[in-house]
């Protein structure tokens, strides 16, 4: 056992001062390496980043929203509904929620504009969000102007402006007072937009949504998690997609691998003849390439996993984000939460590391095979 | 003791060129003297040298070992003969490694790295401590003189001293055979004299040598034992100096 | 099929799996027809060259095809929140008829790698390559295992559409379920613990005695086998009731998951570690005194049989631990 430990020990001794001997070659294999690896790197991470904050806003969403439904297009739901589905065995609320998109035609933007659950903001007054504010450039003071329904636009006082920890969830949001809302869009009195459920016991809620189904055919009930299973899905179909585009780039990775470990220098050839006659086999010669490709592999893993790092968290990924995010005129702006598992790492190790190793076998079984006596003929 | 049974070595048969190197030779190295290969090039020496140095297998024929000076096989202690002629790449490299040791007509050293590394290398892949192994390359740097250039580069020491770092890395891993392949061809008479005397040390060491030259200095130097003549991958003669 | 990073990641790595065994299955195929160790004509060096190259594309190939094995149940296990309904790898391996399948096609070739991984090594120790025609004969049968496995993962992932409903693991691992789940889960606690304890003295003992006699080396890897197979179904029935601290939470699964500290991938990597380095004893038995292996054969064996008994060990005492000092207690019977 420790024979074979000296031995690699040894070996890799010299792998590494070979390394060192043909810096040209191994510099421009490692920068190459360490690119590829930012890049599927960087998706990776973002990628989970955007399911984790996801999962974390959706825990502060009710538990099952429900809409009506008429003629498979959502309507405004009955506040009566309210009694009934709270005397459900296992729901613990029912509130109705007041809420509507609004089209602001000269920024081309579309915002949420909310009830308040709270007193405040008061009459005249709105809370927005702070890609309102942006898109806008309002600030606390400051008047907004809402068209309502008959095209009469009214003025709002803006009392807040959202947090920005909140960003995520509340970027294109302007929260008013239920009254001057129904007033804005003529809300019908007895109607709210959905009815959100908070339940008791989370294994209950495919069950109670299944109830709410019944009693009220013309009712749609949302669970939560069907919802941030769509989201799981876009983002693990968005990273994926752009994997997928990035395999065209590890491919010709792996092509200029292959060659810079086919295209053995003449100074290499006669290093290897030279090994082979003193006494290395070649079993130890492809030890002496696979310690030679396992810390070009090390080197290019580490400061590629930094580099993506360093570009989702801290720069929040410019290059991807719009294939990521999606299409719109509002973005929300918002630094990732630092979130890297091994688990990340074992996928990035098997996307990159492993094509590597693979491409270089032949080349490396080709160069170990060189005749011991080829230093004698020379 | 190195005994070769009909030997044969040819390249390429089935292609284009077939070329038999050697033929049908038997051949007795004896232990612990010194034995030269004369001939002119292309009578087949490299390639005997190359089979009895466990660096190639014959096409056919047999190579056994025997004597007390085998190492390297796993078993070898209690190893008394040992066919070698059809062992893998693996267990021949193992033998060789531990049983040869070889100085080239060019020395072959590593052009990029130290002296000392190079009289190092064969030993890497034994298992051996790095710490002994370096141990054992200064003693060898400091019997041949040359201990001072230990950190040098190779490119930057004379022919001289390149001969005898040459020399020291073939000691490396104390063999009982020493091959030799034309070591005085790029040397003048001065140098060529003192390589026969370190050959003279290793003979009373209890060394085997074998060397492949046509240097009359080489050939005709009173310390050799026999002399086994080739041409076009025969042998002509063969016998003992008187 | 979904795009994750992993699934991509994962068919990738069938891919150069299946590429590597075609490869080198072809020129097995050549070596075991040609193959002639007394001779040193051409074509023989070139064949013994060439072995360097199989072994080493075998070596990797089985090493990820083991890494996969892994980065699959985790997959699973990741993907789980997809699918309504599924809680762990259960739900997700259930998702369509091809998930189970692919599981236990890669534990077998798990199982069927390590053990070439073995023979492998013995044969390359011998100076006379004596395995190499039961090595061979080996990988043909393995290769197209491998092949139809990495088959099977793609039509797997590709059948996996995000809105299907499937069964919770709950469901599927309960006691009264029909299948053989719910068969494993309901086998009685009592006379499982005793079985799974006593198989694992047993397998000690051999194995003792195996090292320090050199006797019993079958017996010993039959031991190690069955009590491999006893500790699988015992995982089921009654290890992971200890885990989650529920009479009825049996999946194999959950408990791979972070809140219990990921204790599945430490039980399950020791046993699987240890079941092959037990049936690697086993296959090497024949061979034992046969030529070159006779040097070479007991030492490897010696140093397997250490391997399991270490890694039974700590399975056992994870285990034992859990039982003794969990608040949760199985009705006597």
């Amino acid at each position: 056992m420790n024979r074979s430990v000296e031995r690699h020990r040894n070996v890799l001794d010299f792998a590494l001062s070979s390394l060192l001997r043909r810096k040209g070659k191994n510099v421009s294999l490692w920068v190459v390496y360490t690119l590829i690896v930012s890049l599927i790197a960087a998706i990776v991470f973002y990628t989970h980043a955007l399911k984790r904050e996801a999962a974390l806003i959706l825990q502060g969403a009710p538990d099952i929203v429900v809409q009506k439904m008429v003629a498979g297009r959502h309507d405004l739901v009955p506040v009566g509904y309210v009694e009934k589905i709270a005397a459900i065995r296992g729901v613990r609320s029912v509130r109705p929620r007041l809420w509507g998109y609004y089209y602001d035609a000269a920024t081309g933007a579309n915002y949420t504009l909310m009830a308040s659950d709270d007193p405040l903001p008061g009459p005249g007054a709105a809370d927005i969000g702070s890609g309102v504010a942006r898109t806008l450039h309002l600030t606390e003071g400051d008047f907004l102007p809402i068209r309502a329904t008959d095209g009469t636009p009214t003025l709002f006082q803006v009392r807040k402006v959202l947090p920005y920890a909140s960003e995520l969830a509340s970027s294109d949001l302007i929260l008013l007072s239920e009254g001057d809302l129904r007033a804005l869009f003529d809300f019908p009195r007895g109607f709210a937009t959905d009815l959100a459920v908070t339940v008791g016991n989370p294994a209950e809620r495919p069950t109670i949504a299944a109830k709410i189904a019944g009693q009220f055919p013309d009712s749609r009930p949302i669970l939560n998690s069907e919802i941030l299973r769509t989201y799981d899905s876009i983002f693990d179909w968005r990273g994926g997609m752009m994997v997928v585009m990035l395999g065209v780039a590890v491919l010709a990775f792996v092509i200029f691998a292959w060659d810079k470990a086919t295209g053995l220098s003449a100074e290499e050839r006669r290093e290897i003849g030279i090994l082979k006659s003193v006494g290395w086999e070649t079993g130890d010669v492809l030890l002496l390439k696979f310690w030679e490709g396992a810390a070009i592999s090390l080197a290019a893993f580490l400061c590629g996993t930094i580099l993506a790092y360093i570009q989702v968290f801290f720069l929040s990924a410019s290059l991807f984000e719009p294939a990521l995010k999606g299409w719109s005129v509002l973005y929300p702006r918002f630094k990732l939460v630092p979130d890297v598992d091994p688990y990340q790492l074992a996928v990035l190790f098997f996307l990159t590391v492993v094509p590597y190793t693979v491409a270089t076998i032949i080349p490396s079984w080709r160069a170990a095979t060189v005749d011991p006596d080829a230093a004698m003929r020379s | 003791m190195i005994a070769l049974h009909d030997v044969t070595k040819s390249f390429h048969s089935g292609k284009a060129n077939p070329f038999t190197a050697i033929r049908n030779i038997s051949l007795t190295i004896a232990p612990a003297r010194l034995t030269v290969l004369k001939g002119p090039s292309g009578s087949g020496k490299t390639t005997l040298l190359t089979l009895i140095g466990c660096m190639a297998r014959p096409t056919s024929g047999r190579i056994v070992l025997s004597g007390n000076g085998i190492s390297g096989f796993p078993g070898g202690e209690e190893i008394r003969e040992l066919d070698i002629t059809s062992l893998p790449e693996r267990f021949l490299a193992g033998i060789r490694r531990a049983t040869f040791g070889f100085i080239f007509q060019h020395f072959n050293l590593l052009r990029g790295i130290t002296v000392l590394e190079n009289v190092m290398l064969p030993a890497y892949p034994t298992g051996e401590r790095h710490g002994e192994i370096r141990k054992r390359a200064e003693e060898l740097l400091a019997l041949f003189d040359v201990a001072r250039h230990a950190n040098s580069r190779v490119d930057l020491l004379s022919g001289g001293e390149t001969q005898r770092v040459a020399i020291a890395r073939a000691l490396i891993n104390r063999p009982s055979v020493i091959v030799a392949d034309e070591p005085t061809a790029h040397l003048d008479t001065d140098l060529s004299r003192e390589f026969m005397e370190i050959v003279g040390s290793f003979k009373s060491d209890g060394k085997t040598v074998l060397i492949a030259s046509h240097d009359p200095l080489v050939c005709e130097s009173p310390r050799v034992d026999t002399v086994v003549e080739m041409r076009d991958g025969r042998i002509l003669r063969s016998g003992s100096v008187p | 099929m979904t795009l994750h990073p992993a699934v991509l990641a994962l068919l990738v790595a069938s891919l150069l799996i299946g590429g590597m065994v075609l490869y080198a299955g072809g020129y097995g195929a050549k070596i075991l027809l040609r193959w002639d160790i007394g001779s040193g004509s051409e074509r023989q060096l070139e064949l013994e060259r060439r072995t360097y190259l199989i072994s080493t594309l075998l070596s990797v190939a089985f090493a990820l095809q083991i890494l996969s094995l892994f980065l699959f149940v985790f997959t699973a296990d990741r993907l789980h929140g997809m699918f309504s309904g599924a809680m762990c790898a259960a739900g997700t391996l259930n998702v369509n008829g091809f998930g189970y399948p692919v599981l236990v096609l890669k534990i077998v070739t798990f199982l069927l790698a390590g053990l070439w991984l073995v023979v492998n090594h013995a044969d390359t120790r011998g100076y006379d390559y004596p395995l190499i025609k039961p090595k061979y004969a080996l990988l043909l049968l393995l290769g197209p295992l491998v092949l139809v496995e990495g088959y099977l993962q793609y039509r797997y992932f590709a059948g996996l559409h995000p809105e299907v409903i499937t069964s919770c693991c709950g469901s599927l691992f309960g006691q009264g379920q029909k299948g053989i789940a719910g068969d494993l889960a309901a086998l009685p606690a009592g006379p499982m613990e005793g079985a799974f304890f006593g198989g694992m003295a047993a397998t000690m003992a051999c194995g003792i005695r195996f090292r320090r006699t050199g006797r019993g080396g079958y017996l010993f890897s039959i031991a190690s086998s069955a009590t491999f197979a006893v500790a699988l179904a015992s995982m089921i029935s009654f290890i992971c009731l200890y885990i989650y601290e529920l009479p009825t939470h049996h999946c194999p699964f959950c408990i791979l998951q972070k809140e219990y500290g990921y204790v599945g991938y430490i039980l399950y990597v020791a046993l699987f570690g240890g079941g092959v380095a037990g049936m690697g004893v086993g296959v090497l038995m024949p061979f034992r005194r046969r030529g070159s292996m006779a040097r070479v054969v007991p030492a490897l064996q010696r140093r397997l049989t250490g391997g399991t008994l270490v890694l039974y060990l700590l399975f056992t005492l994870i285990v034992a631990y859990r039982i003794l000092f969990s608040p949760f207690r199985l009705a006597a019977g």
